[in-house]
């Protein structure tokens, strides 16, 4: 009687709160938010004068889906942005690959304000300045109509080599 | 190994096993497990709050569409809720239950009285929780139903002062929620563990009430036969409920809250009694609705003063008993009459259809396009072309609709401004889809219908649909047209920008975007109708937005078939 009453009881609990550990747990491997793939328009290609130093451009999403609002305009990040020579064009995500904080430039050198991470000019790590493990992200930008076209994109933290997050 | 460790426990816990492991005299019965059940329910009720409030988000845009969120997306979010809500229920039965019981058994009596007073303040809370959770949804039946519950509140003395406490200022808002959300996942649930306690410690102290007649009787310890009762008991409670949870999946939720929506306000159904009871005052409803509770409570703390003999005995009891089976009978009539009354009102079934259908689009728009994050009732607006056509509802239709009782102009529908629609106009201009309703058809100022060979008609039409912009003209139509245009038109029409003719409107870019703007911001401007319209300007009443957002929806039903009109779904 003491084991069927234990067994009951058991069975009971379990059954009462296997659905709340379900629902506690179900956003985990889903997609809650939702960021645009495609690219988003940073702005028009005169923005970025030829041979000027890196520029930071904020990436601001169209529509993002976040659980259950859809916001418009909203801000992802901010990618710096440079034109060599007419024909090319490079970006470089601003999101520090250590562990996130947003990464600046001074004209010379990329700097992360968080633990003094540091890159050259060409977005590559200086690496005794830090613990940063690798080279700023590069993001895919085209110009499309006289408009520059950013693809938001972002890489597991604190790694050597760059894989989407 | 295991003897070691019982006696090591049993060593440290002497105390509690003392109060805990008292008897029950007269042994096991079904009847004492309502204390059990009630606190599986209240356990039933935290582990699933507290997966919501991992989800819930009190404030007034995000409410509604946070609740919406677990109800219709979340995996297993619509049992956890419905679990939530009727659980409560479930919790208000078995608590009204356990307190009839206790009277009929006179476990009030000394030297229980405060059991029973303790008792009846967990009642207080359970009915604390569900006026507190209803309002959490901020769906139309709560945030409506809690209007109706704080106007009672309001209208006792000192209401005011708790009006403006409890909606945390003047009016519904973000603070009602917040304020609500505080006092119903962490003050009730708080001041529940406490009571529970002392109910619980204090009724151990003087051990369970047996039936009357078994006082003398040997006690026998509740582990393990009582305990199996209790758990049988709690497992047909738990099953019954998860059974109804299923049927119904879940609980209701209607549309979001709308302050400008009229909605008919019920209340829980363990308040419909009250509601009925303030229908039959009439003009006494708030008097009713204020006293009937203080009776009531009245009547059960007053139990201990007034049936004093030590005599358990109902039958001893009768009038007592009776008063409080009455009691609870006359309530269970006046619930059933508020429901019959409803059942039998044909319009109230009309417009809870309404708001049910409401209520579905709101959620299903809600999963399809998600809720803007200015709230829940802007989930309407996410339907296609929402601007425009909400406009044209409210300012263009009664003029414009084909079923219009007092149309005025042409008709606006799908295919306004195609081939078709230019080609029947040139044929009969003051026919029934275009000027006939209007002013200007009964005036020798409206234009003939024009008699040309069909050739030169379709060549006409081609030009004019030329002005709209489409990509699929006919050039060489087009140019025909032109020729055509010169010899019969020119007279009163020109095609050359911002030019009226002689006497008709100039036609350059009709049926365009710009064309479509520039006429409803002003149609009595002289390239237009000048004064022969009698449409009224749209410059000042609309915004250049909201003008170019009809524009673009007059362009788009150019293409549009009527399926595509229904396709975009009603407003």
């Amino acid at each position: 009687m003491k084991a069927a009453t234990c067994a009951l009881g058991g069975g009971l609990g379990l059954v009462i709160a296997v659905p709340a550990l379900r629902v506690c747990v179900a956003p985990t491997n889903a997609q809650t938010v939702t960021t645009p793939s495609d690219p988003i328009d940073v702005g028009a290609i005169e923005r970025i004068k030829v041979g000027a130093p890196w520029q930071r451009l904020d990436v601001i999403a169209p529509l993002v889906k976040d659980a259950w609002t859809t916001a418009h305009d909203v801000a992802l990040g901010s990618a710096w942005v440079r034109r060599p020579n007419e024909q090319k064009l490079e970006a470089l995500s601003s999101v520090c690959p250590h562990l996130g904080c947003a990464v600046g430039f001074d004209g010379q050198t990329f700097l992360c304000p968080c633990h003094n991470s540091k890159w050259s000019d060409s977005g590559a790590l200086v690496a005794a300045a830090g613990p940063a493990k690798r080279d700023l992200d590069p993001l895919p930008i085209t110009v499309v109509d006289g408009r520059l076209r950013l693809t938001w994109v972002r890489y597991k933290l604190d790694t050597a080599t760059r894989e989407p997050a | 190994m295991k003897k070691r460790l019982t006696e090591w426990m049993a060593e440290r816990t002497r105390a509690l096993a003392d109060r805990t492991s008292v008897g029950i005299p007269g042994g096991p019965s079904f009847a004492y497990v309502a204390g059990w059940v009630l606190v599986m329910l209240l356990g039933v009720e935290a582990l699933t709050g507290t997966a919501l409030s991992a989800f819930y988000a009190p404030s007034t845009a995000s409410a509604w569409a946070s609740v919406a969120y677990i109800q219709d997306q979340v995996p297993l979010g619509w049992l956890v809720r419905g679990l939530h809500y009727h659980g409560a229920s479930a919790l208000v039965i078995v608590c009204g239950a356990h307190l009839v019981q206790a009277a009929i058994f006179g476990a009030y009596k000394k030297p229980r009285e405060l059991v029973w007073w303790l008792g009846l303040v967990l009642m207080l809370i359970v009915l604390g929780f569900a006026v507190s959770g209803y309002v959490l949804r901020w769906d139309q039946a709560g945030y409506w139903a809690n209007h109706v519950e704080i106007g009672i509140a309001t209208s006792a003395p000192g209401g005011t002062l708790l009006k403006g406490l409890a909606l945390g200022g003047n009016d519904y808002g973000n603070l009602t929620l917040t304020r609500f959300n505080t006092l119903h996942v962490v003050v009730l649930p708080g001041v529940t563990a406490l009571v529970v306690g002392a109910h619980v410690w204090i009724s151990r102290l003087h051990n369970t009430t047996p039936r009357w007649g078994r006082d003398g009787l040997a006690a026998i310890r509740r582990w393990p036969q009582q305990t199996l009762l209790d758990v049988i008991a709690m497992a047909i409670v738990f099953a019954v409920l998860l059974g109804y949870v299923i049927c119904q999946h879940g609980a209701g939720l209607s549309a979001p809250a709308d302050p400008a929506a009229a909605f008919d306000a019920r209340p829980l159904w363990y308040f419909r009694w009250l509601f009925e009871l303030r229908h039959l005052a009439g003009s006494y409803e708030r008097f009713a609705a204020l006293a009937a509770p203080v009776v009531v409570g009245g009547l059960l703390v007053g139990l201990p003063f007034v049936d004093r003999e030590p005599d358990r005995s109902p039958k001893k009891r009768l009038p007592y008993v009776g008063a409080v089976v009455g009691l609870f009978v006359l309530i269970g009539v006046l619930t059933l009459k508020s429901y019959a009354g409803d059942a039998g009102d044909a319009e109230l079934a009309k417009r809870e259809q309404a708001a049910d259908m409401l209520a579905s689009r709101a959620r299903a728009l809600a999963v399809k396009n998600g809720v803007p994050v200015t709230g829940g009732i802007d989930v309407f607006k996410t339907v296609p072309m929402y601007l425009p056509r909400a406009i044209f509802e409210q300012k263009c239709k009664s003029c414009h609709a084909a079923d219009s009782k007092d149309r005025k102009g042409p008709i606006i529908a799908a295919g306004h401004g195609n081939r078709a629609w230019l080609k029947g106009f040139l044929q009969a201009p003051s026919g029934e889809p275009y000027w006939k309703h209007t002013r200007l058809a009964a005036t020798e100022d409206a234009m003939a219908p024009v008699e040309l060979p069909p050739a030169d008609i379709d060549n006409l039409t081609e030009l004019l649909y030329a002005q709209t912009g489409a990509t699929d003209v006919d050039p060489v139509k087009r140019d025909a047209g032109v020729a055509t245009f010169k010899k019969a038109c020119t007279d009163c029409h020109s095609l050359e920008e911002g030019v009226a003719g002689g006497s008709g409107p100039g036609l350059a870019d009709l049926g365009s975007r710009d064309y479509y703007t520039s006429f409803l911001s002003n149609p009595k401007k002289a390239v237009h109708m000048a004064s022969k319209s009698e449409m009224p300007r749209f410059e000042t009443d609309l915004t250049m937005t909201e003008r170019d957002a009809v524009a673009g929806y007059l362009v788009w039903l150019r293409t549009a078939s009527a399926a595509d009109v229904a396709a975009l779904g009603p407003l």
